[in-house]
């Protein structure tokens, strides 16, 4: 085991340095606008530790659509989130949701095939097909009783798998917490709708019934967590912030919990002194 | 030419990255998967119980004594740990245990009625151990199917275990409360006035 260990720096730090030795050589490290290797991204790489934060240097602007999000989010999506609870049957709102889940599939099944996820695409291929035939046009999900797992994916995540970093956190008012490369995603896979190049009024009023019905569908379902986050925060802002951070991360490793990303217990090994 | 540079760059990170993990000890832990397997076996019980105020006093007493309180309100204080005084220091601990003990039980509310079984186990290092568990008899397609609730568990030099975080499928409490209140104190001036404020927020929070 000690010799595992040993091995395990020799070689971080024979890389490290052929890396650091190859880059100062090239004058590359430090001194480029455009991607250098940087001497903290060459830690995170041998040590294994990664942030589980974004950076948010537009806080005071973030905070500010955060007030105004809270505004529009009391006013607007709750009551009517609410008004969708009291109305409409547990099970006529899993109908929709499920129905609204089955039209995303073919979003989700152009990102799968761009992050080369051929495996996945073929899942999400198998789920339209069952629930849109057999699951009554979508409305069921026969496709997870015969076991086909279902699972989401936007243009977000692509950029996340092809190397762009996440960029700065931002907080849009009703779209809620994001990142510079999601929010980008997000217009992006608007563009990948298909129901948005079909410009007939009929058409017009289903992108917007969509729109209106999925929004409220999705507030319904974390009326209840949200409330209890908010009611627990010191700071709701920072909690949205921190708990999307950490399940975006999830979500973009496809499900895999990284465990040598978390901060170092390290951080707690002082207290052991003291007793 | 530059930045061919740095995708080589890059490219030998992502190798490193990929040794490291494959070199990685991810052995699991039985003793602490033996700890955990007891803690959810008495937290279970609580979970059948069908009055909150006697499920809220259980989860209080399980998290007094299976939950490393001290090492976990340091860790929520992030890099301000060492700006702290002691005087705000002994004021501070009390709260945050008060308010982790009130965040335990609106979370663990959520598995009333269901049951916590250990599944597995990962060594991160010889003495900060991560052991996962499941709802038991989750059925495909409902909101436990794919639920992995995660213990963090650190064992002390006498081999003693004491839970310092917990979350579910990667998303972690401690590291959300550190996150918030590093926030609170940036917001506040940073420093002794900060964590102050940090002190009046929990004190507010907790209704003292």
């Amino acid at each position: 085991m000690a010799l595992l260990e040993l091995t395990k720096c020799a070689l971080a730090a024979l890389a490290a340095a052929a890396i650091i030795g190859t880059a100062s050589a090239q004058g590359v490290v430090g001194d480029q606008p455009d991607a250098p290797v940087t001497q903290s991204e060459i830690d995170a790489a041998v040590s294994g530790t990664g942030a589980t934060e974004i950076a948010d240097p537009w806080e005071g602007f973030n905070r500010k659509m955060f007030s105004a999000h809270l505004f529009l989010d009391g006013n607007l999506l709750v009551p009517a989130a609410k008004a969708y609870r009291a109305t409409t049957p547990k099970a006529g709102r899993r109908g929709i949701r499920r129905f609204l889940a089955n039209i995303k599939a073919p979003g989700i099944f152009v990102n799968d095939i761009l992050q080369g996820e051929f495996g996945r695409a073929g899942e999400t291929f198998g789920r339209f097909l069952v629930n849109t035939t057999i699951g009554a046009g979508g409305f069921a999900d026969p496709a997870a009783q015969i076991g086909i797992p279902s699972h989401g994916e936007d243009f977000g995540q692509t950029l996340a798998v092809w190397g762009v970093d996440s960029g700065p956190f931002m907080f849009l008012p009703l779209v809620g917490p994001t990142t510079a490369r999601d929010g980008f995603g997000k217009i992006v896979q608007i563009g990948m709708d298909p129901l948005f190049y079909v410009r007939t009024p009929p058409a017009d009023i289903a992108r917007y019934a969509r729109a209106g019905v999925g929004g409220v569908s999705a507030r319904e379902q974390f009326l209840d967590p949200l409330a209890e986050i908010e009611e627990k925060s010191l700071d709701y802002y920072a909690s949205l912030r921190s708990f999307y951070a950490q399940s975006r991360k999830r979500e973009i490793a496809n499900g895999v919990v990284d465990y040598g990303d978390l901060p170092d217990i390290g951080e707690f090994e002082e207290f052991d002194e003291l007793n | 030419m530059k930045s061919t540079l740095a995708a080589t760059g890059r490219l030998a990170i992502a190798l490193i990255a990929g040794v490291m993990t494959a070199l990685a000890p991810a052995r699991a832990d039985k003793a602490a998967e033996a700890f955990m397997a007891g803690v959810l076996a008495e937290a279970n019980v609580l979970f059948d119980a069908p009055d909150k105020a006697a499920r809220d006093a259980g989860i209080e007493a399980l998290v007094d004594k299976y939950v490393d309180m001290d090492r976990v309100a340091r860790f929520a204080l992030g890099q301000y740990a060492r700006q702290a005084s002691e005087s705000q220091l002994s004021v501070y601990r009390p709260l945050f245990r008060k308010y982790a003990t009130s965040v335990y039980q609106a979370t663990l509310d959520e598995y009333t009625g269901e049951n916590l079984e250990v599944v597995d186990s990962i060594d991160r290092t010889e003495r900060d151990i991560i052991v996962n568990s499941k709802v038991v008899g989750a059925k495909p397609g409902s909101q436990y199917a794919d639920l992995v609730v995660h213990w963090r568990i650190y064992r002390d030099a006498d081999g003693g275990h004491r839970v310092v975080d917990a979350g579910a499928s990667g998303v972690w409490l401690a590291i959300e409360q550190q996150s918030t209140f590093k926030s609170v104190i940036a917001n506040n001036g940073g420093g002794a006035a900060g964590i102050d404020a940090l002190i009046a927020d929990l004190k507010a929070k907790v209704g003292e």
